[in-house]
């Protein structure tokens, strides 16, 4: 029963990894970019679709909730709120934009080829490994900066049933979707090829997500099976301290899988455990889904001529990444797609936090990395 | 017309728009006589529609074509 429900989470996270990597790559459906673009070039056309996508999702869950398809709502590695969200999603977003896209648009944008996002990998396991150095200190941290224990969701919190509240943000939601669409504001002419505009991938991603909190139990996460990589790395080399480390011997996600009734349990040490089952098809699938959509449209590359400061922005910011999605607990894709559709309080701090990382990201980047004299020297042709 | 080519493909986003933005301001008064004409080779999906656009808000002319896989961005004077 075990093995077969370890297939159906790798079978279903495949599937649907492929099926997010095609979307977000035809739509560029870079999350990074949204919050960041906001700052640097006042631009907000992609991030209005990320309000359909997280007010259609809150529909989507609500519905399923009630029909009994959510048994283990609100979801399991949610927790109380605490000063970690804010803080872990502030150097999140400082990671993103230097890294030049958040956990799953280096997926994305290493599938199509890009070397700088390949680099944005490294960094990522990295960051992780560094954060398992500090896990004691921060988990004492996270024990002392929380505050109301035991209440995971806005509705928790005010004692109230999550219909109403999810209803009314909804709703609230909704009419600026709307007027949003009124104004032309969702539609975006472009002459790329086989362009997915951004409102259908924010719908289809909605579903996708829908899909993975039905079929897996969980909503989309990836950053845990990153840990499970630098484990793997480190026990190479120091098997031993591995053995030790309280991080990696953690094994924080228990629930029973709301299809079969098995009862599941993963954690970020080098095992193969649920955790494993699930992230690597879906990190596997999104690469591979952007990859084919890229090889199908004649535009897998792979460019060299990178400048070295760019490099070291992608690495450094996958770093910060790494180690910002542990400290959080856990990256935009978690806290966006799953837990601001259920009104998780850490989420919402998460968010707190991470707008004004992207804001620092965006000055760092056009002060730091890219060059700012002008002209650029371009080659001149008669 | 002269024409200037950038080869900016493989670039960390947004260097590739803010590239385009600060080649286009450099170049604004020989783009407006028509003396010159930038050409972008990119493979960044999304700027295929924001360098054009900030191109066509800031008063000029822009084409898309495809070239070898990747886009290759006209910029000249409106």
């Amino acid at each position: 029963m075990m093995t077969g429900t370890f297939l159906l989470l790798a079978g279903a996270s495949l599937a649907l990894g492929l099926g997010a990597g095609a979307v977000i790559h035809r739509a560029d459906y870079c999350l990074a970019g949204m919050f960041r673009d906001l700052f640097l070039f006042r631009r907000a056309d992609k991030l209005r679709t990320l309000v359909l996508l997280v007010v259609t999702t809150m529909l989507l869950f609500e519905a399923a909730r009630l029909l009994g398809l959510l048994p283990n709502y609100p979801f399991p590695l949610f927790y109380a709120p605490s000063a970690a969200n804010v803080i872990g999603g502030l150097l999140f977003g400082v990671g993103m934009v230097l890294a030049g896209g958040c956990v799953v648009g280096t997926l994305y944008r290493m599938g199509a080829g890009s070397l700088l996002s390949a680099v944005a990998f490294i960094g990522l396991i990295v960051g992780s490994a560094g954060y398992a150095e500090i896990f004691p200190f921060w988990s004492a941290f996270i024990k002392q900066t929380t505050f109301f224990p035991g209440k995971i969701t806005l509705p928790q919190l005010i004692g109230v049933e999550p219909t109403l509240p999810v209803l009314l943000l909804a709703a609230a939601g909704g009419a600026l979707v709307l007027r949003w669409r009124r104004q032309g504001a969702f539609r975006r002419v472009t002459a790329v090829a086989g362009d997915l505009q951004p409102w259908k991938a924010a719908l289809l991603l909605a579903f996708i997500s829908l899909l993975s909190a039905v079929v897996v139990g969980l909503p989309l996460g990836v950053t845990s099976s990153y840990a499970k990589i630098a484990g793997w790395i480190e026990q190479l080399v120091s098997p031993a301290h591995v053995a030790d480390s309280s991080f990696f011997k953690a094994v924080p996600l228990h629930y029973r899988h709301p299809l079969t009734g098995v009862d599941l349990a993963g954690g970020s040490g080098p095992r193969f455990d649920a955790i494993a089952a699930i992230q690597f098809p879906l990190v596997a699938g999104i690469v591979c889904g952007s990859a084919i959509s890229a090889l199908l449209l004649g535009e897998w590359h792979l460019h060299r001529n990178i400048p070295r400061r760019q490099l070291a922005s992608a690495l450094i910011g996958g770093v910060a990444m790494g180690f910002a999605s542990r400290m959080a607990p856990t990256c935009n894709v978690w806290h966006i797609l799953g837990g601001l559709p259920i009104l998780a309080l850490s989420s919402l701090l998460f968010l707190v936090g991470m707008l004004p990382g992207a804001w620092m990201g965006g000055l760092l980047l056009t002060r730091l990395v890219l060059p700012r004299s002008a002209p650029s020297g371009g080659l001149a042709r008669p | 017309m002269k024409t200037i080519d950038y080869d900016i493909r493989g670039q960390i986003c947004p260097s590739t728009l803010l590239t385009a933005l600060r080649e286009i301001n450099y170049h604004q008064e020989a783009l407006h006589d028509g003396v010159v004409r930038l050409h972008f080779l990119t493979d960044n999906r999304d700027c295929v529609t924001t360098i054009p656009e900030s191109a066509r808000n800031m008063g000029y002319a822009a084409e898309v074509s495809r070239e070898q896989g990747c886009y290759l961005i006209e910029v000249r004077g409106g």
